[in-house]
Order: C-alpha cells, then sequence, then structure tokens
C-alpha cells in the first residue's frame, strides 16, 4: 500500500465517526439558528426561515449583553487568570520544589488533581455548601472567627463562580505545564544565569519561546471549555441572582431548554462559536512563530 | 356439492381466526416522571384496572425516574421523532404550549359523557379550558396561602385568627413583629429570579389578582399590562424589601429560597410566609401534625384592601393524550381510571394536596385531614395561574421586574417600564391598559 | 525562599482541600444536609447505595463505556493524528481548527439532531451508542493534542525505519508510539474522563435501567415537589465518593507515567 493511501485510509474512521456524530449536528444547529424551530409552542407545529432576524432580535436583547458581558469577564478570570496563571505558578513551584527537594510537592500534586477528575456535578455540590449563606462551609469558619458572614453569592456571585471554576480547572493547565518544563535542557538556564539574567527573564527569554505552541494550545483549550462551563455554574447559582452569572452557555441552555426555543438558542451558540474563533486568532497571533 | 357448502362458512370462519392471531395487539403507551414519589402505586393500579377491562390491549406503563424538567425534554423530542406516547403526565401550566405545537387531544368529547365529571367545581372546568376544549383532567391541585406563626404572633401581642385586613395590613402586622420579636424573619415573599416559580405564583399573581387586574386575555389572545395595577404590586414589593425592610435581601440570592424560607418557618425563625399549599404537608412531617396544627396558621391571600379573599389555584401535574395517539379512546379509558374518587383522595393523601374532584374530598380519611379538605373547599373560589402560552417568558420577566425593584436596582416606575419594552420584545403584541 | 514555597504549598492545599470537607462529611452521615455539620458516622449511605439503587450496575455500565471508549478513542486517534501530521495539506491547520471552533456549539443546540441520528441508527440505549457518541465528541481536540505531539517527532525517524524494510504501519507502531507513550497516556485520561462523568448527553439517550451509567443515578437521589427541587445530600455525596474511587485508583496507577512526560517528546 502507497504511503499517502495509507495516511488518508488511517483517517477515514475518524472522519466517518465526526460526520455523522458531530459535524452534521453542528451544521444543524447552525442552520436553526436562522429559523425559529421549537419544541414546543406554535412554532413546532411548522417553524419558518427568517433569516438573520434571531441575531437582531439577540442584539436588542439586554439579556444577551448581560450574558456577554459575563462570559467575557467568567473567561478573563477563570481562564486566563485564575487557571492558567495559577497552573503555570504551581506547576513552576513544584519543578523548582523538585529540585530543591521541598516537601509538600506530591500533596499539592495530588490534590490539585483531585478536584480536576472529581465529576463537575459533585463540584456544583460541593461548591454550594461553601457558599451557602446561613451554614455553609466559608461563613462556619468566618463566624467560628467571629467575623460577619459573607453573602457570597448574592453580594459577589461572579466571583465566587469564578472561584469555583478556577478550583476545579487548574489541574490541565498543570498538567501540561509541568511536563513542558521537563523538554527544556537545564543546560539553556544554566546559560541564562551566567549571562546575569533573573528568574523572570529566564522565564520570560528561555522558557516561554520554547513552549510557544503549547501555551497556545493550552489558551485555546481552556477559553473554549470555560466558554462553554455550564454544569458548574448551573449547580452553584442557576446564573442568578437575576442574571449576574449568567454566561452565555447558560443563557444558551436556558433558552433551549426551558422555553424550548431552538432557533433562538442556536444563534446564541454560533455567537459563542464566534468569540471562541476571536479568542483563538488572538492567541495564535500572539505567540506566533517570528 | 351439497356436503361441502356447508363447510364453506366454516373454513372462512377458521382463515378469519387465523388472521386475527397474527393481527398485531393494539398497544398504549403510558408515560411519566417519577423519582422517589407515590404516584407509581396508583398508576399501577389505574394499568391493572384497565387490563382488566380491556385483556386485549398491550398497555405499556414507562416511569422515568427523572427530575419533570428532563422527563419534558425526553418527551417533547419524542414527539418531534413522531414517537410520541398516548398518554403522558406533565404540568398543567403547560397546557397552552401542548395546544399551539399541536401536540394534545382535547379530552371534551369524552369528559361530556363521563358520569364523574360533575364532581369537578366550575372553577377547575374553567382552569383545564383553553380556546373552547378541555384538555386535561388535575387531580392533586395546589393552593397558595399566607402562612404565619402563632406563636410568634401571640409573643408580638397579635390574636392567633388572623385575617389581613388587606396588604397595609400584612406590612403593619410584620412591622409589629419586627418591632417586638427579635431573632425572627417578620416576613417574605419571593421576588427575583431566585423566587423561580415562586416568584410568580406565591407572590405576583396573587397580589396581582388582589388588584382584580388580569395577566392575560383569553379572548385575544394577548397579555396584558395594567400598569396601574402593577403600580401597586410592585409598591407592594419595595416597602416590604426596601422601605420597611420587612424581607431580607438573601431572599433574592439563596439558590434555593423555598426550601430555607420554608425550613424557618417550620423551625419557627419566620413569621409570615406566602407560599405553595404543599409546604404544609412537609411540616406535618417533620414536627407532627398536633405541632404544626398549635403553632402554624394560614389565611387567605386578601385583596389589596381586604375582601374578597381568594387563593391562586395551580393544576399540578396531570395527564393528557397525545395528538400522535392512535387510540384515544382507549387512552382516554386509562385516563378515567387514574382519575378514580378513591385513587385522588388516596394519592393526595399520601402526597398531601388538595384533590379536585369535591366527591373524593368527602372520603373519611381525606376529610379527616382539616388542612386539605379546608384547601379542597376554598378550590371552588381559586382563581387560577394565567392560561397562556408563553408561561415561562412571561414568568422569566415577572421574575426579573419584582427582583428589580427589591433589589432597589430600580425604581418602580422604570422597573415597570423595562418589562413594558421586554414583554413588546417577547410577544409583540400586548395590551397595555 | 525554601520557606515561603513550603508556606505557599500549604496555603494552595488549604484552598483545594477545603469544599471536600463537606463531600466527606456528608457521605458518612445519615442526616446530612447541604451545609457541613458533625456526622453521626455511619456507612448506611453507601449500603443503601448498592442495596436501593442498584449502584453495581451502573458502576459496570460507566465502566465498560468509559473503558471502551478510551480503547476506541486512543486508537482511532492515534492513527488519524499520525496520518493529519504527516499529510502535506496548505490548509491542513486551519481545517483542523475549524473542526474544534464547531465543538463550541453547546449541547443544547445539538441534542435534537443527535437524538434524531442516534434513533434512527437505533443506537439509543446501547452501548454501542454510547461509545461512539463519546468517541466522536472528543475525536477534534484529542486528534489535535495527539498531533501536536507527533509533529514534533521528525519524519526521519521513520524513514529510518522503512530502509529497515517496515511498512507504515508497522513504523507507527514499532517506532512512534513507544516514543509518544506520555501523548497517548494523556489521551487515554482525558477519553476516560470525558467518558466517566458524561451527564448530559445520557439524558437523552438512554432511558432503560439496565443501560444507566453514574451520573444518572444522582437524579434518583433528587426529588421534585410541586415544582421544586429536593436533594437527598447524603445520598448524592456517597455517591460521588462511589463515583470518584475508580478514577482516584486509576489515576495513582498511572501516576508516575503521567507525571514525567506529557509533552511533546524530544529526541532521546
Amino acid at each position: 500500500m502507497k504511503r499517502s493511501q495509507f495516511l488518508i485510509l488511517g483517517l477515514l474512521p475518524a472522519i466517518l465517526l465526526m460526520i455523522f456524530l458531530f459535524v452534521l449536528p453542528s451544521l444543524w444547529g447552525i442552520y436553526s439558528s436562522f429559523t425559529n424551530m421549537a419544541l414546543l409552542g406554535k412554532e413546532a407545529a411548522n417553524f419558518q426561515f427568517l433569516g438573520f432576524e434571531n441575531y437582531i432580535k439577540l442584539f436588542k436583547d439586554s439579556a444577551f449583553y448581560t450574558s456577554f458581558f459575563n462570559t467575557i469577564y467568567f473567561v478573563i478570570g477563570s481562564a486566563l487568570i485564575g487557571q492558567f496563571l495559577l497552573g503555570l505558578i504551581i506547576a513552576l513551584l513544584i519543578d523548582y520544589a523538585e529540585r530543591r527537594k521541598i516537601p509538600g510537592r506530591g500533596i499539592v500534586y495530588g490534590i490539585v488533581l483531585l478536584a480536576w477528575i472529581n465529576p463537575t456535578l459533585i463540584a456544583g455540590f460541593q461548591w454550594s455548601a461553601m457558599y451557602d449563606y446561613y451554614y455553609g462551609t466559608l461563613n462556619t469558619f468566618l463566624k467560628f472567627l467571629g467575623l460577619p458572614k459573607i453573602n457570597w453569592l448574592g453580594s459577589i456571585p461572579m466571583l465566587s463562580v469564578i472561584v469555583a471554576n478556577i478550583w476545579r480547572g487548574t489541574a490541565f493547565t498543570m498538567l501540561i505545564w509541568l511536563s513542558a518544563l521537563k523538554t527544556i535542557p537545564v543546560e539553556l538556564y544554566e546559560a541564562g544565569k551566567i549571562d546575569g539574567a533573573n528568574a523572570f527573564n529566564r522565564f520570560r527569554y528561555i522558557t516561554v519561546p520554547m513552549l510557544r505552541d503549547i501555551i497556545t494550545v493550552n489558551l485555546i483549550q481552556i477559553t473554549m471549555a470555560t466558554m462553554g462551563a455550564f454544569l458548574l455554574i448551573w449547580a452553584i447559582t442557576s446564573g442568578g441572582p437575576g442574571l449576574k452569572t449568567t454566561t452565555l452557555s447558560l443563557f444558551a441552555y436556558r433558552t433551549a431548554f426551558e422555553s424550548y426555543r431552538l432557533g433562538y438558542g442556536s444563534a446564541i451558540a454560533v455567537i459563542m462559536l464566534l468569540i471562541n474563533l476571536f479568542f483563538g486568532i488572538i492567541y495564535i497571533r500572539l505567540f506566533r512563530r517570528r | 356439492m351439497c356436503k361441502y357448502s356447508k363447510l364453506i362458512p366454516i373454513i372462512f370462519f377458521f382463515i378469519f381466526l387465523i388472521i386475527n392471531s397474527f393481527a398485531k395487539p393494539i398497544t398504549i403507551k403510558v408515560w411519566y416522571p417519577d423519582e422517589l414519589g407515590v404516584k407509581p402505586k396508583y398508576v399501577d393500579k389505574a394499568a391493572e384496572d384497565f387490563r382488566k377491562a380491556f385483556p386485549d390491549v398491550n398497555l405499556e406503563v414507562t416511569r422515568y425516574k427523572i427530575p419533570s424538567g428532563d422527563f419534558l425534554t425526553k418527551l417533547l423530542l419524542a414527539i418531534d421523532a413522531k414517537e410520541a406516547p398516548d398518554v403522558f403526565h406533565v404540568g398543567g401550566t403547560l397546557m397552552p404550549e401542548f395546544v399551539e405545537a399541536g401536540y394534545i387531544r382535547p379530552l371534551t368529547p369524552y369528559v361530556v359523557k363521563w358520569e364523574d365529571w360533575q364532581y369537578y367545581p366550575k372553577s377547575i372546568k374553567d382552569a383545564v379550558r383553553y380556546k373552547g376544549h378541555y384538555y386535561t383532567i388535575p387531580y392533586g391541585l395546589d393552593v397558595r396561602w399566607l402562612y404565619y406563626r402563632k406563636d410568634i404572633f401571640a409573643k408580638a401581642g397579635l390574636p392567633p385568627d388572623w385575617k389581613p385586613k388587606g396588604w397595609d395590613d400584612i406590612l403593619n402586622t410584620a412591622q409589629r413583629i419586627k418591632n417586638s420579636v427579635p431573632n425572627v424573619i417578620p416576613f417574605v415573599i419571593y421576588a427575583g429570579v431566585a423566587g423561580s416559580g415562586g416568584t410568580v405564583n406565591h407572590g405576583y399573581i396573587p397580589l396581582l389578582y388582589g388588584t382584580k387586574a388580569v395577566a392575560y386575555d383569553v379572548k385575544s389572545g394577548k397579555y396584558v399590562i395594567d400598569t396601574s395595577a402593577i403600580k401597586k404590586v410592585l409598591e407592594f414589593y419595595k416597602k416590604a424589601f426596601i422601605d420597611l425592610k420587612l424581607v431580607p435581601q438573601e431572599v433574592l440570592t439563596l439558590p434555593k429560597p423555598w426550601t430555607t424560607m420554608r425550613e424557618k418557618l417550620g423551625a419557627g425563625e419566620l413569621a409570615i410566609l406566602f407560599e405553595g399549599g404543599w409546604v404544609y404537608g412537609g411540616w406535618v412531617t417533620k414536627y407532627g401534625l398536633e405541632n404544626v396544627e398549635k403553632t402554624v396558621g394560614y389565611t387567605l391571600m386578601p385583596s389589596e384592601k381586604g375582601a374578597p379573599y381568594f387563593t391562586v389555584g395551580g393544576l399540578g401535574t396531570c395527564w393528557y393524550i397525545s395528538s400522535q395517539s392512535k387510540n384515544p379512546q382507549l387512552a382516554w379509558e386509562f385516563i378515567k381510571r387514574f382519575n378514580t374518587r378513591e385513587i385522588v383522595a388516596k394519592i393526595n393523601i399520601e402526597d398531601p394536596h388538595p384533590v379536585a374532584r369535591m366527591d373524593s374530598a368527602e372520603i373519611p380519611e381525606f376529610k379527616a385531614i382539616k388542612y386539605l379538605y379546608d384547601c379542597t373547599q376554598i378550590l371552588k373560589q381559586a382563581k387560577f395561574e394565567p392560561m397562556a402560552p408563553g408561561i415561562s417568558k412571561f414568568g422569566n420577566r415577572v421574575q426579573l421586574m419584582t427582583g428589580r425593584v427589591a433589589s432597589g436596582e430600580m425604581s418602580v416606575d422604570s422597573a415597570l417600564q423595562k418589562f413594558i419594552e421586554e414583554m413588546k420584545s417577547d410577544f409583540g403584541d400586548v395590551i397595555i391598559k | 525562599m525554601k520557606i515561603l514555597v513550603f508556606i505557599i504549598f500549604i496555603l494552595i492545599i488549604i484552598f483545594f482541600s477545603i469544599p471536600f470537607l463537606w463531600l466527606y462529611l456528608s457521605a458518612f452521615d445519615k442526616e446530612a444536609s447541604a451545609f457541613i455539620k458533625l456526622p453521626n458516622f455511619t456507612l448506611s449511605n453507601f449500603i443503601e447505595a448498592f442495596k436501593e439503587y442498584n449502584f453495581t450496575r451502573y458502576l459496570i455500565n460507566s465502566s465498560f463505556v468509559a473503558t471502551i471508549t478510551m480503547l476506541l478513542t486512543v486508537l482511532i486517534v492515534a492513527i488519524s493524528a499520525y496520518s493529519i501530521s504527516r499529510i502535506k495539506w496548505r490548509y491542513k491547520n486551519s481545517f483542523l481548527y475549524s473542526l474544534l471552533l464547531l465543538h463550541s456549539i453547546p449541547l443544547s443546540t445539538t441534542m435534537v439532531p443527535i437524538y434524531g441520528i442516534m434513533r434512527t441508527l437505533h443506537l439509543r440505549n446501547s452501548y454501542l451508542g454510547l461509545i461512539l457518541v463519546y468517541t466522536a465528541m472528543q475525536l477534534p481536540f484529542l486528534i489535535w493534542l495527539m498531533k501536536g505531539f507527533f509533529d514534533t517527532i521528525p519524519e526521519e525517524l521513520e524513514e529510518a525505519s522503512w530502509i529497515d524494510g517496515c511498512t507504515s504501519l508497522k513504523a507507527l507502531f514499532k517506532v512512534i508510539l513507544p516514543i509518544s507513550l506520555p501523548g497517548i497516556l494523556v489521551v487515554s485520561a482525558l477519553s476516560f474522563l470525558g467518558a466517566w462523568g458524561e451527564s448530559m448527553l445520557i439524558l437523552i439517550l438512554v432511558d432503560s435501567e439496565k443501560m444507566k451509567t453514574v451520573p444518572l443515578v444522582f437524579y434518583e437521589a433528587i426529588r421534585t415537589v410541586g415544582g421544586y427541587m429536593e436533594v437527598r445530600y447524603e445520598l448524592v455525596s456517597s455517591f460521588a465518593i462511589l463515583f470518584q474511587i475508580p478514577v482516584v485508583i486509576l489515576f495513582i496507577l498511572s501516576r508516575k507515567l503521567l507525571a514525567t512526560s506529557i509533552v511533546p517528546g524530544v529526541e532521546r
């Protein structure tokens, strides 16, 4: 068998599976965003093609703008600042600890990982227990210390939800960075030190350039995952109070599963796709090889 | 020739029998959701009765151990795929949506011939009629009360038989409790999105009906925005939440305020609560009937200035016949056997709710439960939640509006303005008074 | 400096373990609620899970589906990613990236067509159906990830093996895969976890009791009364711990391999 035939044949199973169970449904979804398809109500009986009407409606809907900005805050706060930086810092520290034999790194690694492999549904319950106003874990500690209770989910809902998501997702970045760091030859750092570079500069001029692609992959992945994060937020706040923690993915869910307006919900989904595209292009540009 | 001519009918007869035995039996599919509840044994009893009456029919009953929201999704997907069951069980509020979508069959031809239909009061019959047809038969309904703790009232020097003389009386009573009884939440009414259904059905609608306004006009099929009435309702919210601070702000942000507040009233930490009828049963289970009867009082919703007193009824969940059913008559036969006098009474004793059939209420075991009996009687004068398509969108806008006023985020006028904008965007045409 | 790092470690450990406090306290408590309280230590919740809720069956289903999904995914990903890595095409990366973007369309939108397709193929309520859907869902990202690994392995390596007489296929298995073992492990872990914890598609794809996986059983600890949800927390947390145990064990077993080299291998 010729090599090129082999290569194409190798792709066949993946292509087949993806087309039927993934690409087609997604394309259908995009198509439905141009209609008013619904599972309930009079549109369920027969739907009409609407062109861009759903999108125009979206842009006039204040709930859309709220969820749009919430999504931006959530992604920046949870994915970029939280998971990425925290994962990076933890990985760097563990790496450092391994070289200098500081104890505790195994436990850190393990517990961060445990939070990640913990199913999302459970994490939702755990963090609801943490944030409960009257008897939650956090407020119980505050009471114990004689401090006043904080209404986590009432006064600072977005922050609370961001923290919960950081807890949940940091492990992924940590894992990526931990192994990535090992691939950089130690000699490069030695050379850097001799040249008088401090830790920060060594990071900036040695680590980052070598790991360009990894960083891009990582950022794109966690941005996408965070944007699509649904279950965790839903389990803790159901998008509330009001719409304060409703991100686009929650907004899409409510539209599709509560009012069963599929068309409108799909339009939201397409917007989410476009935002992901936007972020993706930024990352790729930022870390492109010069 | 004559010998054989006698055999011919016999041969035909045997051929007929053989063909019939290959004919597939009729299947009736019944689907319902129930995770931990009490329905299964009653559904099974109805199924048993059905099978006795129709031994040739294959009755398939499927119980889905998932929450009703997820069941609804599954059901809608099945309907969309043209694989709907003959009979299914969903909430009464969805009836208009199902009718508009063409998913359910009217029961009118069946109920008018049903002897037991006479036992259902007019208020309930009206509630299940949409665009001229009856679409379902409720069995366990919900009513709303104004609950209060008699013991806290006593501490504040208030009499145990409370009949508020209007909205201001509610606020004044709560204020008095706030002043004289420490460590107790004076009053709770749900508002905002956190309260979800409770905001609309236990708070907003009872208040709105108390101003004699309506939310939906069935004749024209449009939502009604009665601005002066709604302003009064919003003023009440504002006074309760912001001006007098009788309701704690957490009610707007707790993830499940109904659970928390219900527990608080049961534990004696909350004095006055607008809630649904079903919570009483929970207290009885936890604290015992005697205890609850001594400490918890319930009274009808007052109108703005007192009389007329009323309650708001909810249809609960009920059975429907799918429009895709090939055997609607048989489907009806199942529904009929579930809604018998005994089953309706017994299921609502176990899962406490007032009953839709007045004759079920007279069954001794049911009648003995004073609270349930009272609830059933007031159903005759109940006003029901609006039977309107798009009710969930409406509910969402109401939640947002009340939340904005109760949190102080917007003034009454701005919140109302915003509501009008949002309703117009959602529904196009609305009637504004 | 060392002490500073140590202190930071302690803080991190505290931050990450507090939420587990509630979980472990309420799993062993018969009257658990959504908040923490000191438990009356009992194992009855776990016993109830197995006796009343048929947990064994669900665990078996989850394990089977997750394991087969993992094996199938790894197989397909390895071959596809290798092919994509080695094929020369200008628009390769853009094409892959677009596939990935499609992935960001949430389930609420795609559930109707997926339901329709699965029903038409009679794959609802079947192991095969679940495995295929879970695999398909994860392919875009995992292929991309694995391709990244393969990209860093120079083609000279395979060319060397061809000279030695290997076919492309053999070269793949004997030469490439051993080097990219870390990548394979990541893909295995991610695909297993993805299938194990999946709780949304399962709702529309499975009705029958026999085919249920563990995520569905959580719903059975919830009761909807009058439109409101009541949760039996003691069951939820005990289910949760039972749900976590297999995964934790697997991870501990593969810890060494996972930790040392996850990323594009360098020539060794």
